[in-house]
């Protein structure tokens, strides 16, 4: 009675442990489909969807670990969760990026009167305050200091300018726009303390 | 940007002026710029419509670089 049952056992662990290993297979495949399918989308998801990626990283860790110690049977039933996750990642991140390309595009329209406008302005202030600097009497409303700080304000808008262009020519028109507005409005306030209205 | 010999001439934010009767570009020179003497910086900057500054009629429009 003591051997059939002993063959039985044997038998029956045996049979366990090809199912494991008829689970190794595909734990091991679906791990590396989860993997290529994550690098596909990584560098937009770092850029877009930093925290998602993580949590899905963090996911694909655990699922990495589980087949590490042999547990096919936990990979496989953790998948579906995992391309789940993937597949939310790979929406987030291409939403956001499109929503990105669109607001960069609008904004490449319009930094291109932008780019001609702003220059002209600075241009007209740099040339207002090379001729008060000349001026042995400034003109009402124009102080030594708003004269002093109207300087102060061009060397900074060059600079911003500088920056703005780099930003332009590196294809980020949001940021290159950001810069513009600012130096525009910097620029009618400076204009404005000299006196620049016409009349 | 704008014209090395002038560069006002086509900058839209450069200042401008309409010459009223009794202006002269020594008065409007003391006006922006609070210095009579300085007006030689508008005549030239209007070289394209003023051929002597002494001569300058009211209803002009005149650049104030």
């Amino acid at each position: 009675m003591k051997k059939p049952s002993l063959w039985l056992a044997t038998l029956a662990a045996v049979l366990v442990v090809a199912a494991c290993q008829n689970q190794r297979a595909p734990a091991e495949q679906a791990v590396a489909a989860a993997e290529a399918s994550l690098t596909s989308i990584r560098d937009a998801a770092t850029h877009y969807a930093p925290d998602q990626l993580q949590a899905v990283d963090a996911q694909l860790s655990t699922v990495k670990d589980s087949l590490s110690k042999g547990d096919y049977k936990g990979v496989l039933a953790a998948m579906p969760s995992l391309n789940t996750a993937i597949g939310n990642l790979r929406d987030t991140a291409t939403a956001k990026q499109q929503e990105a390309d669109a607001a960069n595009a609008k904004a490449k329209d319009a930094w291109g009167p932008m780019s001609t406008d702003v220059p002209k302005m600075v241009d007209a202030l740099q040339s207002r305050v090379d001729i008060l600097s000349k001026s042995h009497h400034l003109p009402k409303g124009v102080t030594k200091d708003s004269l002093a700080a109207a300087k102060t304000a061009v060397d900074s808008m060059k600079s911003a300018w500088s920056d703005a262009s780099n930003a332009a020519t590196a294809g980020d028109f949001a940021t290159a726009v950001s810069k513009g507005q600012a130096i525009r409005d910097q620029a009618s306030q400076t204009m404005h303390s000299l006196g620049m209205t016409s009349g | 940007m704008a014209d090395d010999n002038n560069p006002a001439a086509d900058n839209p934010y450069t200042q401008t002026h309409v010459v009223q009767s009794g202006d002269t570009l020594s008065k409007i020179a003391q006006k922006y710029y609070g210095d009579a003497s300085l007006y030689t910086k508008i005549f030239q900057a209007n070289r394209d419509v003023l051929n002597d500054p002494n001569k300058i009629k009211p209803g002009q429009k005149l650049r104030i670089p």
